[in-house]
């Protein structure tokens, strides 16, 4: 294995790892809710075993907080499963879409992210054969660059193309005064090159475009 | 009805069920709450009102709650803060220790606990606050002795355009 290899595989390592904090940090919020919406109703139960009065309202606001984040819950473990079985494969066809939206949901929980518009594709995307796992993490990065250019108040737009000759482009913009010319920084593009994706970069319209190559041109 | 003080509070955590919640369970337990959800309205609030213990998520969009611990400690000295995080390590005790936070719980927490923290933070106020009070008859005991009335006003307010 040569210095190349044992970059990629700890790169794919503390991507891995940062995904699962993330998401354990997510669920820790989660169940913080759940035990004090559940608190709250015990709360509430002992006022009215005591006779006193109790607003019918806030027991509902309770229960309706409880299964809402349960819902949350599930959506959450839910992503946390096609991520991590996202490794399972070093290529596969993978629907680009499908990848863009999962990898936009993980990467809202960051407390540094901004509202994210996705907008849907005007025509269909053809799969895309390559590593899922390596352009989830290009993806992620380019999302986390994204977020601090523009701050946790901003918003971003993102989109998805098919391209002659390539696959699929993925269109960041709306991004902010974080100069351009410092992404993609060395891990991302490691990454991108393992699976022959590349960066464009565009410093006057402010937008960044993950260019992902075509089933039979990726590298596996 | 009890006439007794209600300690005042000062709950600061983006997630907003959660402060609800907690703020209503806090309110049953006879605490004066108020709620912010942002760094930047936690600081204007506690500019507007006076506040016994503030309680503060460590991990929020924007103005984090170290930060948010920082710029509080600075402005009201006597404000005892508690540090509420989801992810506890070593180095964001430490950071929050060094801050001057009282204490740092972990997420999810039992509520008796955050309710016993609270009420021992503001005691800790209460001897703080005693302390100075303390010291500061004393210098007013030192100085009236032999000054005249202007003199002594005069001291007075060196006194306190020293503690801003």
């Amino acid at each position: 294995m040569n210095g190349a290899d044992t970059n990629q595989i700890k790169e794919d390592l503390a991507f891995f790892g940062k995904i699962n904090a993330s998401i354990s940090h997510e669920l820790k919020n989660i169940l913080a809710i759940i035990s004090e919406a559940a608190g709250l109703l015990n709360d509430l139960t002992e006022m009215a075993a005591t006779g006193k009065d109790v607003d019918p309202e806030m027991l509902k606001t309770c229960s309706q907080d409880i299964i809402d984040e349960i819902q949350r819950g599930f959506t959450t473990i839910r992503q946390m499963n096609i991520f991590s079985h996202s490794a399972d494969d070093p290529a596969k066809e993978v629907n680009p879409t499908d990848c863009l939206k999962l990898m936009i949901g993980l990467a809202g929980f960051l407390s540094v992210a901004c509202q994210i518009r996705f907008d849907p594709p005007k025509t269909d995307i053809p799969m895309v054969y390559t590593n899922p796992f390596r352009l989830q993490n290009l993806i992620y990065q380019t999302l986390v660059f994204a977020f601090k250019s523009v701050g946790p108040e901003g918003a971003i737009t993102v989109s998805l193309h098919s391209e002659k000759g390539d696959a699929a482009r993925i269109h960041f913009s709306g991004l902010g005064s974080e100069p351009l010319r410092l992404f993609p920084y060395e891990r991302a593009s490691m990454v991108a090159g393992s699976i022959n994706a590349e960066f464009q970069i565009d410093d006057n319209n402010q937008t960044i475009d993950i260019m992902v190559p075509q089933l039979e041109k990726a590298m596996h | 009805m009890s006439n007794a003080y209600k300690i005042k509070l000062l709950l600061v955590d983006d997630e907003v069920k959660f402060l609800q919640s907690i703020a209503k369970r806090l309110e049953l337990k006879d605490f004066e709450v108020t709620t912010a959800t942002t760094g930047e309205a936690a600081i204007a609030c506690a500019e507007k009102g006076l506040f016994d213990v503030a309680v503060v998520d460590f991990q929020m969009p924007g103005m984090d709650g170290a930060q948010v611990l920082k710029t509080l400690k600075e402005k009201h000295k006597y404000l005892e803060i508690l540090m509420l995080t989801g992810h506890a390590t070593v180095d964001s005790a430490v950071e929050c220790t060094k801050l001057g936070a009282f204490q740092y719980l972990e997420k999810p927490y039992e509520f008796e606990k955050l309710v016993e923290v609270i009420t021992a933070a503001y005691q800790e106020r209460l001897n703080k606050k005693f302390e100075h009070n303390q010291k500061r008859m004393d210098e007013i005991q030192k100085l009236s002795f032999g000054s005249s009335p202007l003199g002594l006003l005069r001291a007075l307010s060196r006194l306190d355009n020293e503690e801003k």
